[in-house]
Parts: structure tokens; C-alpha cells; sequence
């Protein structure tokens, strides 16, 4: 795709997403959820799609970017609460944390990759769980609302809403809070930025690692280096995820950082299509959105989630996108050699031409 | 500490439920190279199974019932979904057998309901015996020894039989094994479906002492991933080492200093993983893949 058209359409989806759910039983605050969250699952899939590494862990990097901004905002500066700080301090400790602990996860593989990831998330789980006196244990962080967002020269408040303007079946204007379009416009920013990478060298030697490790190593390139850098990425699109999940329901509870949590990226990343840009958005929008919807309506959505995940990776291994990606592909192949190969003609020719 | 002792012995039952769930977890990685997420899931099963037969038809009834149910289900799994991951790469293998587990979670849920079921003890089992340091519960007791004499069995059973040679060596160079004509398929079959049997086995017996809800699968199948890892995957008697290091950690860990009771197994697997990946006994290969 052209640079102008990925940034138009990307754009123009962004804007019409908030209205096109409403009549399907969505609301815009649930398009702001599920932009916040898929801003961790691109950057899992940079780990699991382009880098091929299977982390169990992502679950610590949502949980404690949530926990820094919002202890920023109500510990750390209670005085002078602000936004981009509270960004800032949240994305800038799992940073730090993500190089830490990447050093050392990057030198395992596969099974050993996966355990040792989940072993560092269920630390840092229960040391939130304990630690009382800063994170309050099992009740959470509650009602520590976002200071509004500074721009210089104004500032806005995020809770605000655009003004009323009927627009039928898709609702009204005025259900869309400034949250949305803030978080909207990070979402451009996080995959111009993904798009980029995966289209530079960086991206094509994470491939070249993912697929053959040692070879990469002999052509030259140090595996630990990429991998590391993309497990920092990762950790810090995701700790940017958390702080602004925070920030938009204004509390965070330890069950952010469970199993469950660094399962659920696994989960909307794989059912959308590892390897793909949009996938992870896609997958979770889609299982958040459904989540939304069935869970209303029966007990069993967990099943039907678990069921589909299930489903999806026995018969469409590249998830959504990357089924579609791969029949496009065929289509493609299928024309060519509907085609004939290119020097057929001239070699019959070539053939009656001979005595 | 003056209690000491008796958190010992609780660390050692428990390290010994770790060990029994560990070891079906340890012996199909051992022979197939496969991480089963949903190990758990046949822990609670046997659970679940257990509880609703005990009820009806007594203790025994249901500790039968548990690991034949667990069994079936584990042959069903893997010849319908499992068996066509068993060549594919870890990460997918590690994906299809988490996205069973939640399904056999959610299943429970909604049959069962969310809430937590207590076993009931047998009259004969509930008393407590003095040990001259402690009482003790006698169902804990009959628990530890039944465990020891099933680690026992399984041993005699992979060391004596001619399934358990085709397993040894399966472990040693699955192709070759194949290739001298060993049913490998089978003997793994067979070994997953015991793995499988044993984890519901525990999985009903150790309700009595720790009660049972849909999660019970999860909340014991990450602590045994610790113990195989310590231990060593793949190794047998690093998951009988293993469990009962995780257990006894646990215990003591809770006395001197219970904040880090839980955290105190994850920093152990870390420190394994990092310094000899492959494990106190585990026979130091190339970890790869």
C-alpha cells in the first residue's frame, strides 16, 4: 500500500469506527477499549509474529504501566497531577523493565522463552498483590481520575464530549468523548511506527531470525541484539496500553497482571493474524466487541472464545487477516500460471519454426 | 518454630500432589516434545468427576471413576486435535492445548457453576493421628503414601514394561525407535492418556485437602510447570525432586516469611531457567525449539 493511502483509509477508519459499532449494539467508549488494548497486542505480535517469540508475560507490562500512571497522578506528584507525566513515568519504568528483563529471556527458546516470561509476570504479580502500602493489594487503585491533558497553550479535558449531532442509526456525536480521538490518533502513530519497522531492515532481519536463526547468525547479525530490541518495543507499546487503560477507567486492579491477562494478548493477537499489521486491531476488536455483546446474553462467552481461539488454530493457522492474505497470495499465483509461463509462446514458435 | 515441623510435612504432601501432576506433564514432554497447557485441565476434570461419583457412591468409587474419565477424555484429545500439532513448533503446540484448557474451564464453569466445592472426608480417614511432634490430619497421611506408591508403580512401569522401553527410548531418538519398528504413536498414546490418568487421579484425591473450583486447573498447572522446570523437563525423577522442592519452599517459605510464599517458587524456575535451563537432573542438551 502506497504511504497516502494507508494514512487516509487507517485515518478514515479510525473516525468512522466509533459510529459504524453503534448499530451493531457497540458504543463509542467500547471503540476507545479496544483501541487502548490493541495497542498492547501490536506490539505482542511484533514478539510473537515477526520475532516468532511466544511471551507469557505480557500481562506485567499492561499491569505495572497501569499501576506507574496512575501512582503517579496519585502518589508520586499528588500535587502537581499531570497527564503526559503520568504517560511518561508509566512507559518509561516498563522500559526499563522490558530491557531487564529482555537481556535475560532473549538467551531461551521456544517452551523455556514462553515459562520464563510467565515466570517474571507471576512475580511481578504478586509483588503488586503484597506490596499493600503502595498498591493498595487486591482492592486496586480506585477513582483516580486523569488530570486534563496540557497542550501549551490549552488544555483539554479527556471526559468531555463533541457536540450533539444526530446522526441516526449511528447514534449521536455526542457519545464520543475526547478520550476516543486522543486515543485514535496514538493508535495512527503506533501503526505508522509498527508499519516502519516492519518495513526496514530491523523488521526483515527478525524474520530472517524467526525463520533460521543460526543463519542469521553466520550472514552476520546478532540474534540477542533484535530480539531484545523487539521485546523492548513490545514491552513498551504494551506498558502504553496499560497506562492509558488506566487513565481511562481510572483505577487498575492486580488482576491486570495474571495469566489471564498475557493470555488474552495471545488470544486477540493469533485469532486476528500473527504477522499481519491490522491483525492484532482486528482481533481485538472483534473478540472485545463479541465479549461485549454475548457476554450480556449467556455465561458461556469464555467457551465460545475459547472454542474459536481453538478453531482458529487448527483451520486458519495465520488467523483472519492471514487466511485472507494467503488466498490473495494464491489468487495471484493461480493468475500467473493461468498465464503460462512467459517464454512459452516464443518457444512453439521457435518449435514450428524449426524444420 | 515450633510449628516447623508440621509445615514440613505439609510441604512434603503438597510437593508430593505437585509430583503426581508433574510427571504425566514431564513424561509426554520427555517422549513427545509436547508443553500441554491443558494438564491442568485433567487435574480438574479428575476433580470434578471425583466429587460427583464420591458423592453418589463413595470415595473409592470416585477415585476410580476420576483417572478412567481423565484417561478417555486425554485419548479423545489426542488422537482428534493433538496429534496434528505433534510436529508442528512448540509455540503453536503450547497455543492449541491453552485455548483446550480454557474450554474444558469455561465447560466446568457453566455445568458446575463458578463456586467453590469442598470433597467430603470418609468417617474412617477423618481423624488425626499423633506423630509425637503434631497431629495430623490421617486423610493427609493415606494421601502422601498413596502418592509414594504410585510414583513407585509409574516407575516399575516405564523402568520394567515393554511399553516403558519403547518410551525410554523414545525419549533417547524418537526416529530411531520408529525406525526399529517401535509403535512410538501408540506407546505415546498410551503414555499421555497415564499422564493424563494420573493428574485426575490427584486431581480427585487431593480435593479433600484443597477445594475444588473451574480455576483449579490453572492454579495448579502453572506451580507444576515450576517443578518440571526445576526439576529438569522431560525428567522423571526431576519431577519427584522438583515437586517436592517447590512444595517444601512453599511451606517453609510461609513460616519465615509469608509475603514472598508465592513469589518465592516463580524467582526459583527463573534462576533455573537462567543458570542450567535444562534443569537440576535434566539431561543438558541443546535447549532449542
Amino acid at each position: 500500500m502506497k504511504d497516502a493511502r494507508f494514512y487516509g483509509l487507517t485515518a478514515l477508519g479510525l473516525v468512522l469506527f466509533p459510529f459504524l459499532i453503534h448499530p451493531i449494539g457497540g458504543y463509542p467508549g467500547l471503540a476507545t477499549q479496544i483501541l487502548i488494548v490493541a495497542i498492547g497486542s501490536i506490539g505482542f505480535n511484533l514478539l510473537l509474529g515477526y520475532a516468532g517469540l511466544l511471551s507469557y508475560g505480557q500481562s506485567m507490562f499492561y499491569g505495572v504501566g497501569g499501576y506507574m500512571a496512575l501512582l503517579t497522578i496519585s502518589k508520586f506528584f499528588p500535587d502537581h497531577p499531570n497527564f503526559w507525566l503520568a504517560i511518561l513515568l508509566g512507559v518509561g519504568f516498563v522500559t526499563l523493565m522490558a530491557v531487564a528483563i529482555g537481556a535475560l529471556v532473549v538467551r531461551l527458546y521456544g517452551i523455556y522463552f514462553a515459562l520464563l516470561t510467565l515466570a517474571f509476570a507471576q512475580m511481578f504479580f504478586f509483588v503488586v498483590f503484597k506490596w499493600r502500602d503502595l498498591t493498595q493489594g487486591d482492592d486496586g487503585l480506585q477513582g483516580i481520575s486523569a488530570p486534563p491533558l496540557s497542550l501549551g497553550f490549552t488544555s483539554i479535558d479527556l471526559t468531555g464530549t463533541f457536540p450533539s449531532l444526530d446522526l441516526g442509526p449511528f447514534g449521536n456525536l455526542s457519545d464520543v468523548h475526547y478520550w476516543y480521538a486522543f486515543v485514535a490518533l496514538i493508535m495512527l502513530l503506533v501503526l505508522a511506527f509498527t508499519r516502519t519497522l516492519i518495513r526496514s531492515q530491523f523488521g526483515e532481519v527478525l524474520g530472517a531470525i524467526r525463520e533460521n536463526e543460526e543463519r542469521s547468525t553466520f550472514v552476520g547479525f546478532d540474534p540477542r541484539r533484535y530480539k531484545l530490541a523487539a521485546f523492548t518495543i513490545a514491552g513498551a507499546l504494551t506498558g502504553l496500553s496499560g497506562a492509558l487503560r488506566g487513565l481511562y477507567e481510572t483505577s487498575i486492579a492486580p488482576d491486570a497482571l495474571t495469566v489471564g491477562t498475557s493470555g488474552d494478548f495471545v488470544i486477540y493477537t493469533v485469532i486476528g493474524g500473527v504477522k499481519t499489521l491490522f491483525g492484532p486491531l482486528v482481533g481485538t476488536g472483534l473478540i472485545m466487541y463479541m465479549q461485549n455483546v454475548i457476554s450480556a446474553k449467556t455465561d458461556a462467552w469464555r467457551l465460545i472464545e475459547g472454542l474459536l481461539f481453538v478453531a482458529v488454530i487448527v483451520f486458519l493457522p495465520g488467523g483472519i487477516l492471514g487466511s485472507f492474505k494467503r488466498k490473495r497470495a494464491r489468487t495471484i499465483l493461480a493468475a500467473a500460471v493461468a498465464a503460462g509461463p512467459p517464454d512459452a509462446p516464443s518457444r512453439a514458435a521457435a518449435r514450428e519454426a524449426a524444420p | 518454630m515450633a510449628q516447623l515441623p508440621g509445615q514440613l510435612l505439609d510441604g512434603f504432601i503438597r510437593g508430593l500432589v505437585y509430583v503426581a501432576i508433574a510427571l504425566g506433564l514431564t513424561i509426554v514432554f520427555g517422549m513427545l516434545r509436547l508443553v500441554n497447557f491443558s494438564h491442568g485441565a485433567f487435574y480438574a476434570i479428575g476433580a470434578y468427576v471425583g466429587l460427583v461419583v464420591a458423592q453418589r457412591y463413595g470415595l473409592v468409587a470416585g477415585l476410580i471413576a476420576a483417572p478412567i474419565a481423565v484417561a478417555v477424555f486425554a485419548v479423545v484429545f489426542d488422537r482428534v486435535l493433538l496429534r496434528r500439532f505433534y510436529d508442528k513448533e512448540p509455540t503453536a503446540q503450547i497455543l492449541v492445548t491453552f485455548g483446550v484448557a480454557i474450554v474444558v474451564e469455561e465447560s466446568l464453569r457453566l455445568y458446575f457453576g463458578g463456586t467453590t466445592r469442598t470433597f467430603p472426608i470418609p468417617d474412617s480417614l477423618s481423624a488425626s493421628v499423633n506423630l509425637g511432634f503434631t497431629q495430623y490430619p490421617a486423610y493427609r497421611l493415606a494421601l502422601a503414601a498413596g502418592i509414594m506408591l504410585l510414583v513407585l508403580a509409574v516407575w516399575l512401569f516405564i523402568e520394567r514394561t515393554d511399553y516403558g522401553l519403547i518410551v525410554r527410548a523414545g525419549v533417547r531418538d524418537r526416529t530411531m525407535v520408529q525406525l526399529l519398528g517401535g509403535n512410538v504413536k501408540q506407546a505415546s498414546t498410551v503414555i499421555f492418556a497415564l499422564g493424563a490418568a494420573l493428574a485426575g487421579l490427584v486431581g480427585a484425591a487431593a480435593s479433600p485437602i484443597y477445594s475444588v473450583d473451574p480455576g483449579t486447573g490453572f492454579s495448579f498447572l502453572v506451580p507444576s510447570f515450576v517443578v518440571v522446570v526445576i526439576g529438569g523437563l522431560g525428567s522423571f525423577w526431576g519431577a519427584v525432586l522438583g515437586g517436592l522442592i517447590v512444595g517444601e519452599l512453599q511451606s517453609v517459605t510461609t513460616l519465615v516469611f509469608p509475603a514472598a510464599s508465592d513469589v518465592v517458587i516463580y524467582i526459583a524456575m527463573a534462576l533455573v531457567l537462567l543458570v542450567r535451563p535444562s534443569g537440576l537432573l535434566g539431561e543438558s542438551e541443546v535447549i532449542r525449539g
